[in-house]
C-alpha cells in the first residue's frame, strides 16, 4: 500500500510542476495533464477513502472545461491538484487525512459550470475563438440569400454541396434498407449518421440555415442511436427517411436558385418535422429504462403514497410484480399499468432480448437432427415390442418423450423464422416513390408484420413481392380523377396483410382499384394465341391467364412496371417457394393477390405413393387430381405416346417405373392409378400402384453423387424409418420428354 | 503573424466540399501549398510521401478516423512532431476531449471563421 501511495506522490509532483508552468489554452499541455490524471486515477483505485477520487474526479472535470474553453481560470485547478498533495502526505504519514474538500470541491465544480461565463470572464484568450464558431452558426460567415450576391468560389462550392449532399442521402437509403434488416449494426448506423454530420458542417458554412437545422436533428437522433441511447424502430427509420426526402427538396431548391441566379433559402417547412424529431429523441430521454412505478407516477395514474405502499409490498412479496400489486390495492386501471408497460418497452433499451447470431447451416442442421429425433421416437412407438407391452411406465415414459421432442422441433423451426415486418417496410418506400411517378394518392396499410416466416422464404419473397405491388398501384390503382369519377375516395389504398390459415402463410396484396377487366384478358389471350378462339374458360381461368409468360395489360408502359417481367415470374418465384398465388378480383372494386406458403422450406406436404417395392413422395403442391383411368380414357398417338383422356383433355402418361427402372405390380393403366400433375403449365398423369395417404416429410438432400439425379428433389425418411424419394415435378417433366434419364 | 505561409498543409476530410472550404480559409490567411485526402488511410500515405507542415483533418469519415489518424501520426517517429488541428462539429464535446488526449495541437469547432481559424494557427505555431 504504502508503495503505491508513494507512487500517486510522484505522479502528483509532475501533474503539479505542469499546473505551475500551464498557459490556459494550451492544449498539448491538457492533453498531457489529462492522461496523468487518469493514470492518477488508476493509480488510485484501491484507496480505501472514496473523498481522493472525488477531489481527482473533480479536478478531470476541470480540466475538460479547460479544454473545451469553458473555464480559463487555472487557479481552481491548481488548489485541486493542491489539496490531492496534502492528502497524499497525509496518507503517507499513516495518518487518517483531515482535509476539508468540500471548499475544493466547491470552486472546481462550480468555476463555469455556465459554458457562458467563464468565456465572458476571459474575454480573449481561447474562449474568444470558442464564442466566435459557436456564433457563426448564427451570424453567417459570408450571407448568402440571393445567389446573384455570389462570388464565383461561392457558386463552385455551392454547387458542389449540392452534387455531394445529394450522393450522400442516397447512400443514406441504401443504408437504410439495411439497418432494418440489422437495426443492431452500428456500423450501418454510423454510415447514416456520417453524411448528415457532414452536410449539418458544411451547411453550416454555406448559411444555409434550414438545411443545418433539418440535418443537425437528424444527426442528432441518429448519435443518439449510435450511442445506444435510442433503439432503432420502424418510427425512427421512417424519420430518417422522411429527413432525407425533406433535405432532397431542399438542396433541389438550393439547385433552382443557383441556375437562376434567385433565392438560395428554402420554401419548404421544416418546423413540424425537426419538432417531430425532437420528439422522439426527447420522448427516450424520458422514458428511457425508468420502471414502471416511475412512469405511472408521472403519467399520474398514482400518487407518490401509492408507489411507495407499492413497493414496500413488493418487499414482503418479493417475486411479485409492482403493477399486479398496484392492481390488486386497486390503485390503478390495468389500461394504464399496460400502457406503462408498453411505454417502457418502448423506450427502454435494456429489454432487447440477447441475441446470437449462428450459422445458418447449423440451424438447417439441428432442423435436420431434430425432424430424424421426431422421426426415430416415432419409430420406438411402433417397435412391436412396445406396442406389445403392458408397461405403464413405460408408456408414461414415451409420451413425456413425445412431448420433448415436439416441443424441441417447434423451437427448431421457429429459429428459422423471422418477422415479415423488415419486408413490408420496405415497400413502404416502393409505394411512395410510385405513387409520387404515377402522380396517383395511394395509402399502404399493412397488418400481420409480426407473422414469422422461414428466414429463406423472406429473401426470395421480396422481389414477387415488390412486383405484385407495382402492380397494383400501376395497373390496378385508378388515376384520382377517375376514381373521384367512380365515387371512391381520390387516395386509392393498398392493403398488405399477413397471416397464418392452416399450416400455410398466407400474405394478400390487395387494392381498391378498378380490378381485373376479364374481357380485356381474354381478348389478349386470344390475340396472342395463348388460347383458342371459341374456348370457354371460368372466370378464375381468366385470371390466371395474366400469369402466362409474356402477358401484360398495361395500355401503356409506365418506367414502373409493364417493362420485361410480367406475372409469370412472380408465379414462378412463388412456386420455387413452394406456395400457391391466386387472384380475387371483383370489377370496379379491386383484387386481390393471395400468396400460399409453407411454413418452412424444410418440410414438405405431399402424397406418399408406392410403386412396386419403392415409395415416393408427391408434391402436395403439383397435384391436380388421382383417379384409375378406365380402358377407354387411355390411348397411344403416334409421336406422342401413351395419353391419358382427362376433362376433356389428352395428357401423356408417364410410367414411373420405367422412369426409374424399378418393377410394378401393374402393367396395364386400368389396373394402376394415374395421379394428374401439373408444372409450369405442363400435364401428365404419373402411373403408379397405390396411395398410401398424405404425409409431411423433412427434405434431406442426397449426398455426392445422388444429387444430381433427375427427376429427384431429395429424400426423406418416413415413419417406418426407410427411406422415400421425393419427386421432383421439372425433373419428372424433362425425363419423360426425353430431355434426360434418370442415372440409375 | 508569424507563420510560415509556404509550408505544405494537408486538409483531410472526406466531403469533397468541406475540404473546398477548409482550403479557401487557408488561402485567405496566404497558404498556397495545400494538398488534399479523403481519409486517414489516404492522408497515411500522403504524409509518407511527402513532408507536411500541418495536417487539418476532420473527425468522422469512413475507414480510418480523424482520431485514428492522429493516433497513427503521433505514433510514427518521423511524423509525430507534426502539428495536427482537429475538426469537429458543435457539441461533440467528449471527441474534443478524445483527441486532447490524443495530443492534437488544437481543435477548431465547425463552422469557423478565417479569424478563427488564424487564432487557433497562432496557438499552435505561437
Amino acid at each position: 500500500m504504502s508503495e503505491r501511495i508513494e507512487q500517486i506522490g510522484e505522479r502528483l509532483e509532475g501533474i503539479a510542476l505542469e499546473v505551475v508552468t500551464l498557459e490556459a489554452g494550451d492544449i498539448p499541455a491538457l492533453g498531457n495533464l489529462m492522461n496523468a490524471l487518469e493514470a492518477l486515477g488508476a493509480d488510485a483505485e484501491g484507496l480505501d477513502d472514496p473523498r481522493f477520487l472525488q477531489v481527482a474526479g473533480a479536478v478531470k472535470g476541470y480540466l475538460e472545461k479547460l479544454i473545451l474553453a469553458d473555464a480559463t481560470d487555472l487557479e481552481p485547478l491548481e488548489e485541486g491538484v493542491t489539496a490531492l498533495q496534502a492528502f497524499q502526505r497525509d496518507l503517507a504519514n499513516g495518518e487518517t487525512p483531515q482535509p476539508d474538500v468540500s471548499g475544493v470541491l466547491q470552486k472546481l465544480g462550480k468555476a463555469g459550470t455556465g459554458p457562458q461565463t467563464g468565456a465572458e470572464d476571459a474575454g480573449a484568450e481561447t474562449s474568444a475563438s470558442e464564442q466566435d464558431a459557436a456564433e457563426s452558426s448564427e451570424e453567417p460567415v459570408e450571407p448568402l440569400p440571393s445567389a446573384a450576391d455570389l462570388s464565383e468560389e461561392d457558386r463552385q462550392i455551392l454547387q458542389d454541396f449540392v452534387g455531394e449532399s445529394k450522393e450522400n442521402l442516397e447512400a443514406i437509403e441504401v443504408h437504410l434498407v439495411n439497418l432494418e434488416q440489422e437495426p443492431e449494426d452500428l456500423e450501418t448506423v454510423n454510415s447514416i449518421f456520417r453524411p448528415f454530420h457532414t452536410i449539418k458542417g458544411v451547411s453550416g458554412f454555406l448559411n444555409l440555415k434550414d438545411v443545418n437545422k433539418l440535418s443537425h436533428s437528424a444527426e442528432n437522433l441518429l448519435d443518439k442511436a449510435r450511442n445506444g441511447d435510442l433503439k432503432v424502430g420502424e418510427g425512427i427509420i421512417d424519420l430518417v427517411l422522411e429527413s432525407v426526402d425533406t433535405l432532397k427538396r431542399m438542396i433541389d431548391e438550393v439547385q433552382e436558385g443557383l441556375d437562376e441566379n434567385g433565392l438560395l433559402t428554402s420554401t419548404v417547412d421544416i418546423a413540424p418535422l425537426v419538432r417531430k424529431i425532437d420528439m422522439v429523441s426527447e420522448e427516450q430521454e424520458k422514458w428511457g429504462d425508468s420502471r414502471v412505478g416511475e412512469i405511472l407516477l408521472r403519467k399520474g395514474a398514482i400518487t407518490r403514497e401509492d408507489l411507495d405502499g407499492g413497493l414496500e409490498r413488493q418487499k414482503i412479496q418479493p417475486g411479485r410484480k409492482l403493477g399486479e400489486i398496484l392492481l390488486e390495492e386497486k390503485k390503478t386501471e390495468s389500461k394504464e399499468v399496460i400502457s406503462a408497460l408498453r411505454d417502457q418497452r418502448r423506450y427502454s433499451k435494456g429489454h432487447v432480448d440477447l441475441q446470437v447470431k449462428v450459422d445458418t447451416v447449423k440451424l438447417d442442421n439441428m432442423v435436420d437432427l431434430t425432424g430424424e429425433l421426431v422421426i426415430a421416437q416415432s419409430m420406438l412407438r411402433q417397435n412391436p415390442y412396445i406396442t406389445g407391452s403392458n408397461d405403464q411406465k413405460l408408456y408414461h415414459n414415451l409420451g413425456q418423450l413425445n412431448q420433448i421432442t415436439s416441443g424441441l422441433q417447434r423451437i427448431a423451426m421457429s429459429m428459422r423464422m423471422v418477422p415479415i415486418k423488415s419486408t413490408f417496410q420496405k415497400m413502404v418506400r416502393l409505394v411512395r416513390d410510385l405513387a409520387k411517378n404515377s402522380g396517383k394518392e395511394v395509402a399502404l396499410e399493412m397488418s400481420g408484420e409480426d407473422t414469422e416466416i422461414d428466414r429463406n422464404v423472406v429473401d426470395e419473397l421480396y422481389e414477387p413481392m415488390v412486383h405484385m405491388i407495382r402492380n397494383a398501384v400501376d395497373h390496378g390503382l385508378e388515376s384520382p380523377d377517375e376514381r373521384e369519377a367512380a365515387g371512391k375516395h381520390r387516395r386509392g389504398t393498398v392493403l398488405l396483410r399477413a397471416f397464418h390459415r392452416g399450416g400455410n402463410i398466407v400474405i394478400e396484396i390487395e387494392d381498391d382499384g378498378r380490378g381485373l377487366n376479364r374481357e380485356a384478358i381474354l381478348e389478349k389471350a386470344i390475340s396472342r394465341g395463348l388460347i383458342p378462339e371459341d374456348h370457354k374458360l371460368t372466370d378464375v381461368e381468366i385470371c390466371n391467364l395474366i400469369f402466362h409468360p409474356g402477358f401484360s395489360t398495361a395500355e401503356k408502359i409506365t418506367d414502373i412496371s409493364g417493362r420485361g417481367v410480367g406475372m409469370d415470374v412472380v408465379k414462378k418465384a412463388i412456386e420455387k417457394l413452394r406456395g400457391r398465388v391466386e387472384i380475387n378480383t371483383r370489377p370496379g372494386r379491386g383484387s386481390a393477390f393471395v400468396i400460399n406458403l409453407p411454413l418452412t422450406l424444410a418440410i414438405i406436404e405431399g402424397m406418399l405413393v408406392r410403386v412396386g417395392k419403392q415409395r415416393y413422395i408427391i408434391p402436395a403442391l403439383a397435384i391436380l387430381e388421382s383417379f384409375r383411368p378406365s380402358r377407354e380414357q387411355y390411348s397411344t398417338v403416334e409421336g406422342k405416346g401413351e395419353l391419358i383422356q382427362t376433362r376433356g383433355s389428352l395428357v401423356p402418361l408417364v410410367r414411373l417405373h420405367t422412369i426409374f427402372g424399378v418393377e410394378s405390380d401393374f402393367e396395364q393403366p386400368w389396373e394402376g392409378l394415374v395421379v394428374a400433375v401439373e408444372h409450369e403449365d405442363r400435364k401428365m398423369c404419373l402411373l403408379l400402384d397405390e396411395l398410401l395417404g398424405k404425409e409431411e416429410v423433412v427434405i434431406k438432400s442426397l449426398g455426392g453423387g445422388l444429387r444430381n439425379i433427375k427427376g429427384i428433389a431429395g429424400g426423406a425418411i418416413l415413419g417406418d424409418g426407410r427411406v422415400g424419394l421425393i419427386l421432383d415435378m421439372s425433373g419428372i417433366f424433362d425425363v419423360a420428354q426425353g430431355n434426360g434419364r434418370p442415372s440409375h | 503573424m508569424a507563420i510560415d505561409t509556404s509550408m505544405k498543409v494537408l486538409v483531410v476530410d472526406d466531403f469533397a466540399t468541406m475540404r473546398r472550404i477548409v482550403k479557401g480559409v487557408l488561402k485567405q490567411l496566404g497558404f498556397s501549398n495545400i494538398v488534399e485526402a479523403e481519409d486517414g488511410t489516404t492522408a497515411l500515405d500522403a504524409l509518407k510521401m511527402e513532408k507536411v507542415g500541418l495536417i487539418v483533418s476532420d473527425w468522422n469519415m469512413p475507414k480510418m478516423t480523424g482520431l485514428d489518424l492522429l493516433k497513427a501520426v503521433r505514433s510514427d517517429e518521423s511524423l509525430k512532431e507534426t502539428p495536427f488541428i482537429m475538426v469537429t462539429a458543435e457539441g461533440q464535446k467528449e471527441n474534443v476531449i478524445e483527441a486532447v488526449k490524443a495530443g492534437v495541437n488544437n481543435y477548431i469547432v465547425k463552422p469557423f471563421t478565417p479569424e478563427t481559424f488564424s487564432e487557433k494557427l497562432e496557438k499552435v505555431f505561437g
